[in-house]
């Protein structure tokens, strides 16, 4: 309980925060000589505000207990009893007001703190469309989201994880379009999460996700609000985690994965025409490597006289078996991503300088890999960035398809097919099939997975998924 | 636990089987020798197999010196056909890899002593192909013709496929497989028919940049060779050959050169020169049919050209539509004589059914089939043929009238 004398909340302020140097109390009293204190932490509030609107206009004006309110002049102000509330606002920005002779608190919204500026985001740029991007700070996030959809069937619910960390985290839906069962799910599942620290939109994904053991993953992450907005208004649930700006969608489809925002901002020929390149791309970025060792190892017959011929001859002199050949070069291109990711990017010139040799001329003049080896695996490398949101799956696909062409040739590309075809279909995203609409089959969503027709004919929203409100938009009469 | 340790055993099963089975018939491309056509010969009573066999560093590096050859030949000798192939590897540093041949070459000898008996590994072997092209060295050995390239492609087998393909553009040779002879071994009342592979000498043209002593010769597929059942009997020349494709509708393309009737006989009297003129085959369609006349058998063929105007001598203006049919007509013509011509010659000659007419005989006359299968050959040689030509030209060209002399 919050006492009535200003030292004994004090004490007991300072004891709660271990005397952390960065909570800060500041005592004044006004010209009526009505003891006051304001705590709060450095750097998470602004200054300028609190000396100007509040310390300065309750030091002249309060006469007494009771006007103690009227003089503080912000917006936001909540009462409130216990000093372990204070602790909770005062984390999160908030200046919180004592006053001697008062056995309660006023908590002043005033946070603020230095973030980065809306950006574009690196990882999904594009030509057409909105550029910027979510920030660490879920407020402007938030506000990111309430600018696409200036509604107030939006809403945002507030929760806080972790038992350290207390992250805010925020779950954003349409009310109305919303899939009741999947909210519901995604409440309970957040409620059961209890763990130290949520410091990353990845922790949430990982506790909350269908499969934890399945390489793909059934959560779909974002940091364009334009995504977002698309995505809640299919019925989909968006979880905001403060400190991030990869936003969580639940739930989430396979074809997703194929999609792009800029899809719909583009004319629908073009936009059916990337799509069907991704396919490709993603097919050439699992199995080629895993195709190309099968043919070369046990089905010679079915290459073209003159390619075989050609190969034959840059495998001339290779000391390496072909299937370590292709792995090496498999991981090789692995070293080469992750060096030029993690290196500070002054230096990151150098590592592409040596990685361009490594994994080029250099090393097939010195006969350590075949000049065939070294275009599949830039081939795969190229068509994996087609698809970014599977890397992280299609990595370990193509080495499983590599190793089993290696061993069992064409048999065993089939049976990685198989494996790898089974995996998708069996996964759940939140109770809808993951493989939606390609299994179980849906009509109306093929017509948004490998082509993309044109807007008026989007008239419903995803079956799976919208359960209410199904119709998106009525077309004009007489079309 | 339980559960656990099984689990520990079907992993371990899982990665033991992947060790044990792997790669156990993987074969490295640089463990290949890449034959692209392989010779048979019968040679001292045993089979020699010359298998020309690719070096690919020479035949795909842009940088090709042009010195040095871009295959090797390898040849084996054994009693049959397997041991042949298996003693090349006493003397040759790869396996042969016949997967990629595309043709091959049986010499004159060993096929009049009949190809059969030798085919079975042909077919068997999983690496052989069954539709690499078959032609038969007319008057030589195998490995006679095997080194001789005067075309483009640095690899001699492909110069000779080449040549093979082009029959879509001159019908004067046949593109049969091995899978087409079979198929025709088995047929009965069609006697198989294969590609013939020739040596001839080049005229001497000055070169600036000569080169290699093998470009006196050149490679001709003209004409086929004739098998009764498995042995080679005999051979036709190039315009039988072409009519026998136009009887087994196995025409792409070509030309047809006829003599233009109506003005031979205006100018007959001034000039002996005759007037020749082509058109271009577009399509031939081909239908046999065989009439059964009391004892008689009647061989019948209707014969549809769709063609294209290549070259007029003679002075007409097509663009009057009599003109153009009467073209037509000619055309017919001379493909009726030729076709008869050569009908006849192989009725004579050689007295089998190279034409598939026991096929159509067998089809409509089923119960009479049975009776006079064993002697269709007699009968064939003796029947009636008759046959009917349409020509159609769709196509004259840029030009109405020719140039004026």
């Amino acid at each position: 309980m919050i006492s009535k004398r200003i030292k004994d909340n004090k004490r007991r302020l300072v004891e709660l925060f271990n005397h952390s140097t960065d909570f800060v109390t500041y005592e004044f009293e006004s010209e009526s000589n009505i003891k006051m204190m304001v705590c709060y932490i450095e750097g998470l509030i602004d200054r300028n505000i609190l000396d100007r609107d509040i310390l300065r206009s309750l030091t002249l004006n309060v006469k007494n207990l009771k006007e103690i309110r009227k003089y503080i002049m912000t917006p936001k102000i909540e009462e409130i009893d216990t000093i372990n509330e204070v602790v909770d606002e005062v984390v999160y920005g908030k200046v919180v007001l004592f006053a001697e002779g008062l056995k309660k608190g006023f908590v002043i919204e005033l946070s603020k703190w230095d973030k980065r500026q809306v950006e574009e985001p690196q990882a999904e740029s594009v030509v057409r469309g909105p550029k910027e991007g979510f920030i660490e700070d879920i407020a402007v996030n938030k506000v990111l989201l309430r600018k696409k959809l200036r509604n107030n069937n939006l809403v945002f619910e507030d929760l806080r994880l972790g038992k350290q960390s207390k992250t805010a985290i925020s779950l954003a839906y349409v009310k109305g379009i919303v899939n009741l069962e999947v909210l519901e799910e995604v409440k309970k599942r957040l409620d059961k999460i209890n763990i130290d620290a949520i410091l990353e939109s990845g922790y949430i994904e990982e506790l909350i996700e269908d499969s934890p053991k399945s390489l793909l993953p059934t959560i779909t992450n974002t940091q364009k609000p334009d995504i977002v907005a698309a995505k809640i208004l299919e019925g989909r649930v968006a979880i905001f985690v403060d400190g991030t700006p990869h936003v969580l969608i639940v739930p989430r489809v396979f074809v997703e994965a194929l999609m792009s925002s800029e899809d719909y901002y583009l004319r629908p020929y073009f936009s059916s025409f990337l799509r069907i390149v991704r396919v490709i791309a993603l097919f050439i970025t699992v199995y080629a490597p895993g195709i190309f060792v099968a043919l070369m190892l046990y089905h010679q017959e079915m290459i073209p006289t003159v390619l075989l011929v050609s190969a034959a001859d840059a495998r001339e002199g290779v000391p390496l078996p072909l299937t370590v050949e292709v792995l090496l070069m498999i991981i090789t291109l692995e070293f080469t991503k992750e060096s030029s990711l993690r290196l500070p990017k002054n230096i990151g010139s150098t590592v592409n300088i040596v990685g361009a040799l490594v994994l080029g001329q250099a090393a097939v003049q010195a006969g350590l890999v075949s000049t065939l080896t070294v275009i599949l695996v830039s081939l795969t490398a190229l068509a994996e960035f087609i698809v970014p949101q599977l890397t992280q799956a299609i990595i370990m696909y193509r080495l499983f398809a590599t190793i089993m062409g290696g061993f069992f040739g064409i048999y065993g590309v089939i049976c990685a097919f198989f494996v790898i075809t089974l995996e998708v279909i069996s996964l759940e995203s939140f109770s809808i099939p993951f493989a939606w609409p390609l299994a179980p089959r849906n009509t109306s969503g093929l017509k948004d997975t490998f082509i993309r027709v044109h807007l008026r004919k989007y008239i419903t929203r995803p079956k799976a998924l919208a359960k209410q409100n199904v119709k998106r938009q009525i077309p004009p009469k007489g079309e | 636990m339980i559960l656990r340790r099984k689990k520990v055993v079907i992993i371990s099963y899982i990665l033991i089987i992947a060790v044990l089975t792997g790669c156990f018939n993987a074969k490295e491309l640089d463990e290949l020798g890449i034959s692209l056509a392989m010779g048979i010969d019968h040679e001292d009573g045993k089979i020699l197999i010359t298998a020309e066999v690719v070096d690919p560093a020479f035949s795909s590096e842009a940088s090709n010196t042009g010195e040095g050859s871009s295959v090797r030949y390898v040849q084996g000798i054994g009693n049959t056909i397997l041991e042949a192939l298996k003693d090349i590897t006493l003397k040759f540093d790869r396996g042969i890899y016949s997967a990629h041949n595309k043709v091959l070459i049986f010499g004159e000898e060993i096929a009049k002593q009949g190809l059969v008996s030798h085919m079975d590994e042909l077919i068997r072997d999983r690496e052989q192909r069954e539709s690499s092209y078959m032609l038969i060295a007319k008057g030589a050995k195998a490995y006679e013709v095997m080194g001789i390239n005067s075309g483009i492609e640095t690899i001699p087998a492909n110069y000779i496929l080449g040549l093979i393909k082009n029959v879509e553009s001159n019908p004067k040779t046949v593109d049969f497989s091995i899978m087409d002879y079979l198929k025709h071994y088995y047929h009965e009342g069609h006697h198989p028919v294969a590609g013939v592979i020739e040596k001839i000498q080049k005229n001497e043209i000055n070169e600036t940049g000569e080169k290699s002593g093998t470009k006196g010769y050149e490679l001709t597929v003209i004409g086929s060779a004739l098998f009764k059942k498995d042995k080679l009997i005999g051979y036709l020349n190039g315009n039988d050959t072409k009519a026998l494709n136009y009887l087994l509708d196995n025409v792409k393309g070509g030309i047809i050169t006829f003599p233009a009737t109506s003005v031979l006989e205006e100018v007959q009297s001034q000039e002996s020169e005759q007037i020749l003129n082509s058109v271009n085959v577009i399509k031939v369609k081909t239908k046999n049919d065989v009439e059964l006349e009391g004892d008689k058998v009647i061989l019948k063929s209707k014969v549809y050209v769709r063609a294209a105007l290549g070259e007029l001598l003679e002075n007409t203006d097509i663009s009057k539509e009599g003109n153009l049919k009467r073209i037509e007509d000619d055309c017919s013509k001379t493909v009726e004589l030729n076709i008869k011509a050569a009908v006849q010659k192989v009725q004579k000659e050689f007295g089998i059914d190279i034409f598939g007419f026991g096929i159509v005989f067998h089809r409509k006359y089923p119960k009479q089939w049975k009776k006079i299968k064993d002697y269709w050959d007699e009968i064939f040689a003796d029947a009636e043929y008759q046959i009917e030509v349409n020509t159609h030209i769709i196509r004259t060209g840029l030009i109405n009238r020719p140039l004026e002399k």
